[in-house]
């Protein structure tokens, strides 16, 4: 039975508000001065990853009331929803079983009675197979020559999950493997692959081309300029070069067919996997080329390992669903609107970007599951950069500016371990110190001085920002795993409260048709079709490329 | 003279045979660190005439095989260890420094890098008369006993105290000497390193070149040629083909690259080695062009799996390279070669789609291809009418450039050499 009543109805929500008014009078510093073993009320740890919301500003009676209204919201039953592949999905009438990529072969997950985890245990041989091939240097490009450059073509999910994992792993590689250069390309304007295809070698570069419908515009345009490119050298038929130097990846086989690609250089996911949550499919291929495939099985067990936890720790000491009330009482009761992500760790630069879509992409909803508009906010906007960088640039806002802002701060305890380099190893004492000296400042404010009563008033710090850090042991394949996983069960958490869906993005289709007109006015140069300022603009730029 | 040779390398069973020969009573360590790996070494076998001296040397009494402490006792020592086993040689140095009071030699043979001579020497007492000098290496497979036996030039790194002793040891082998160089240790070793960079040079050189000309539709043999009457230039190591082999040479370049990379940050050697990898595998690029990038099931004959002719060795050989890239390609491939075939198998492994031949022609059965990688003579001129009846499809890769190309084209065969 779904469960439409909006949050707003429930008990808990009615609570936490009368709540929110008294803790609008308290600051997080005084919570601290009333308990003083907050950290161990108010941080868990699962594995490798710890998270500590004692810098949030609620104490137990809220906490538990957050408790409640995830039950009164049925999140138990939810959570088994999701895990046992009903349609979650309502809009688009499908599950989400992005868990069953990352889960073990035995036991094997049903979907309507069809064994999945042997389809999917079946694609990642197949991808380890051609894994294996390019790292034997037996994949051949047309002149018999191995690869030893991979070109990932995709965008959103396609893009950002790949990147932002081989990047977060970069140091991670097994050792036996030899050096495979990864490059990603997803700019529709093909700047990117521009640069790029002027020192690449055409013998030696593999493109892997990852569009979920194999009908994305950005990534079929890039796709026919690497073609272009390889058809260029003049050195075999079309069909040969396809096959040696492009590898599909998709949820359309027959789409990859149509454009050329062999089905021997397919890979395949399905529609329950989300372009957000599909870096544990074989759109993974790029992470596994560069890391290798048991790297790649190892951010599978992370993850899997907090699906575990997810799905069966209590509510009380589960981390995604604490992660995800906190941000709930931030956002709907101390109606805080903007959410940092700030990693303190270079090798996760392109975290803030692969959460921003997550978040957004997934929550930025404003109807609920039945079409109902919501009367409270939703997902945050959401931006970030690594921590030590923004320190130079946004920290001044969040400091003292005039906007709420939560904050995730994420630390690695363990770095440069191997390194024989002890300024390294300073290094990233520094950096840790850093990471834990903003927090503190974040929560506590220029309250943490000595002395803060002769500070001007262009000089304080007001403090009070509720703050989470997770901390890993240490940056690897497993911890990220865990990583990724704890904020893709805290989105769907949120979801639930909501009552939104969280699995479809009917916000970027329209784009995707307006643009078709569009182009073609771009063509003909003489439209008067639309908007007058759209018509303006389009006669401006027609003028000034000589048309 | 009582001398104790170290070492299971192809050098030390040389100089142990060749110095008991001419009566020196020899005492033979191979395995110094007592892992009972007493085994002679698979190139022992491969040696024309070795085996047979050391039988002869052993049975009159002149060389025994001994243990690490029986070795000890002499005041000569020849260390003839591989590139891994410095740590051992510094062992022993350090033992018998203790030892030999009064006296001492230690001729280090082993390829343990620029400076490693001095090293042992640092821990010897030259009061005491005790001294390491440096000999090269300078055997070549298939006729190691001549060349260290009638060497026309022998280059010595010693100090002018420890060279009449070592003139004394190498006597025997010098009635068709040339040159005898001495310098330091450190200019020795330098100079077996710089010798052995050059023919990398050259070689890496020519088929630079080749493959050049193969997109010029030149043919390199008439260049190779032009080249070579050039008298600065000569026409030795000017042989184009699929790429050098061999354990030691390449661990020879190997240790220059390393320097040649450590000191100057110089990618040279770096390059030739990369470049030489390469070429191991241009035979089957070439097939791979003739078939469209695709060898599917298909069947290739080899002649020739050793690094190069007149031995049985397979160390970095092309054939490795090649057969592993057609097993890649599901084909399947039917193997000859007149010596390497057991070694060769014993390297790669059995394989369910390789099959060895004793006759060359049978191994082209139903074949779609030849390739030839090892310029053994036997190959040189084939039985055409043999090979045409046999195979199914007339392609010839010629790794080696050693077959006649206009007589195969002639016959209706592809015939693909290197840069012609």
């Amino acid at each position: 039975m779904l469960h439409f009543q909006p949050p707003t109805d429930s008990p808990a929500w009615k609570q936490l508000q009368t709540y929110a008014i008294k803790v609008n009078e308290t600051d997080i510093k005084q919570y601290f001065e009333q308990s003083h073993d907050r950290f161990r009320k108010f941080s868990w740890k699962s594995r490798h990853l710890l998270l500590d919301l004692s810098k949030q500003r609620f104490d137990k009676q809220v906490l538990n009331s957050l408790l409640d209204l995830a039950n009164e919201r049925l999140l138990e039953a939810k959570i088994e929803e999701l895990f046992s592949g009903i349609s979650v999905n309502l809009s688009e009438d499908r599950p989400a079983l992005h868990t069953a990529l990352r889960a073990p072969s035995k036991p094997a997950t049903l979907l309507t009675g069809i064994n999945i985890s042997a389809a999917i245990h079946a694609n990642l041989d197949r991808m380890q197979e051609i894994v294996e091939q390019v790292h034997s240097c037996q994949w051949r490009g047309f002149t018999g020559h191995s690869i030893d450059t991979i070109v990932n073509i995709g965008v959103g999910g396609s893009d950002l999950g790949p990147l932002m994992a081989t990047t977060a792993l970069s140091d991670q590689k097994e050792p036996q493997i030899k050096p495979i250069s990864v490059h990603f390309v997803s700019s529709m304007d093909g700047s990117q692959l521009a640069t790029l295809l002027k020192r690449l070698n055409p013998a030696r570069t593999l493109f892997v081309i990852s569009s979920k419908s194999f009908t994305t515009v950005d990534t079929l345009a890039n796709a026919e300029t690497a073609k272009e490119w390889l058809s260029q050298t003049g050195s075999a038929d079309i069909t040969t070069l396809i096959a040696r130097h492009f590898i599909g990846v998709s949820a359309n086989p027959d789409k990859m067919t149509h454009w050329g690609i062999p089905e021997s250089n397919q890979l395949l996911f399905w529609d329950w996997t989300g372009g957000r949550y599909s870096l544990w499919s074989a759109i993974g291929l790029p992470i596994a080329l560069k890391l290798g495939m048991s790297r790649f099985r190892e951010l599978l067990a992370g993850a899997h390992q907090m699906d575990q936890h997810f799905r069966t720790a209590p509510f009380s000491e589960n981390l995604p669903v604490l992660l995800a009330l906190a941000g709930i009482w931030n956002i709907n009761f101390l109606k805080i609107n903007a959410h940092a992500i700030l990693p303190y760790d270079g090798r996760l630069k392109h975290l803030p970007a692969y959460l921003e879509q997550l978040e957004m992409e997934s929550n930025g909803k404003s109807v609920t599951q039945d079409g109902t508009a919501v009367n409270y906010n939703t997902c945050p906007i959401l931006w970030g950069e690594i921590g030590s960088n923004a320190q130079h640039a946004f920290y001044q806002l969040l400091h003292q500016g005039t906007e709420a802002v939560m904050c995730d701060f994420i630390v690695a305890a363990n770095r440069y371990q191997d390194h024989q380099n002890d300024q390294l190893s300073y290094q990233h004492k520094l950096n840790t110190a850093n990471c834990l000296a903003q927090s503190r400042l974040l929560a506590f404010g220029d309250s943490v001085l000595d002395d803060n009563t002769k500070i001007p008033p262009h000089k304080r710090y007001r403090g009070n920002h509720p703050c989470t850090t997770i901390v890993l042991d240490e940056l690897n394949a497993y911890s990220l795993g865990q990583l990724i996983a704890l904020y893709e069960h805290k989105v769907y958490v949120q979801s639930v409260i909501w009552g939104i869906n969280p699995f479809d993005q009917w916000g970027v289709e329209l784009g995707k048709a307006v643009a078709t007109s569009l182009q073609s006015a771009l063509d003909d140069n003489s439209s008067n079709a639309f908007d007058d300022s759209t018509n303006g603009l389009l006669h401006h730029i027609a003028s000034l490329r000589g048309a | 003279m009582n001398i104790t040779v170290w070492g299971n390398e192809l050098i030390a069973w040389t100089t142990a045979a060749s110095l008991a020969k001419h009566g020196n009573r020899i005492t033979m360590v191979p395995d110094a660190e007592a892992t009972g790996s007493t085994d002679l070494d698979q190139k022992v076998h491969n040696e024309p005439g070795l085996l047979k001296l050391l039988e002869d040397t052993i049975k009159s009494g002149h060389l025994k095989v001994v243990t690490a402490d029986e070795g000890l006792h002499a005041q000569r020592h020849f260390f003839a260890f591989s590139p891994n086993k410095s740590n051992s040689a510094t062992l022993i140095a350090s033992q018998l420094s203790n030892l030999h009071p009064v006296g001492l030699w230690i001729i280090n043979q082993s390829n343990f890098g620029v400076g490693s001579t001095d090293q042992l020497q640092s821990l010897l007492r030259e009061d005491k008369n005790q001294y390491a000098a440096y000999m090269p290496d300078m055997l070549s497979e298939g006729s190691a006993l001549s060349n260290f036996q009638q060497p026309e030039t022998l280059i010595i790194g010693c100090c002018n105290e420890a060279a009449n002793e070592i003139k004394a040891i190498m006597r025997p082998f010098c009635h068709s000497l040339c040159q005898w160089l001495q310098m330091t240790p450190k200019e020795a070793e330098f100079t077996k390193f710089a010798n052995t960079g050059m023919l990398a040079l050259r070689l890496g050189y020519i088929n630079e070149l080749a493959n050049i000309a193969d997109e010029l539709d030149v043919d390199i043999e008439v260049v190779r040629n032009g080249l070579g009457s050039d008298p600065r230039i000569g026409r030795h190591y000017l042989n184009p083909g699929c790429g050098f082999g061999g354990l030691h040479f390449q661990q020879y370049v190997e240790g220059l690259s390393g320097l040649m990379s450590d000191i100057r940050s110089s990618k040279l050697l770096d390059t030739v080695l990369r470049e030489n990898d390469k070429q191991k595998e241009q035979p089957f690029r070439k097939l791979w062009r003739h078939y469209n990038c695709n060898l599917q099931g298909l069947t290739i004959s080899i002649w020739g799996l050793s690094f190069k002719p007149g031995t049985a060795s397979v160390d970095n050989a092309p054939s490795l390279k090649v057969v592993e890239a057609l097993l890649a390609q599901d084909c399947k491939v039917q193997l000859h070669d007149p010596e390497a075939t057991g070694i060769f198998r014993r390297s790669i492994g059995d394989h369910s789609l390789i099959s060895y031949h004793q006759d060359p022609y049978e191994a082209l059965e139903s074949s779609d291809a030849l390739l030839l990688l090892t310029e053994w003579p036997e190959y040189s001129s084939p039985d055409i009418e043999n090979i045409c009846s046999r195979m199914k499809q007339r392609v010839i890769v010629d790794g080696r450039n050693h077959l006649d190309k206009q007589q195969l084209e002639q016959q209706g065969f592809s015939y693909y050499g290197v840069g012609r």
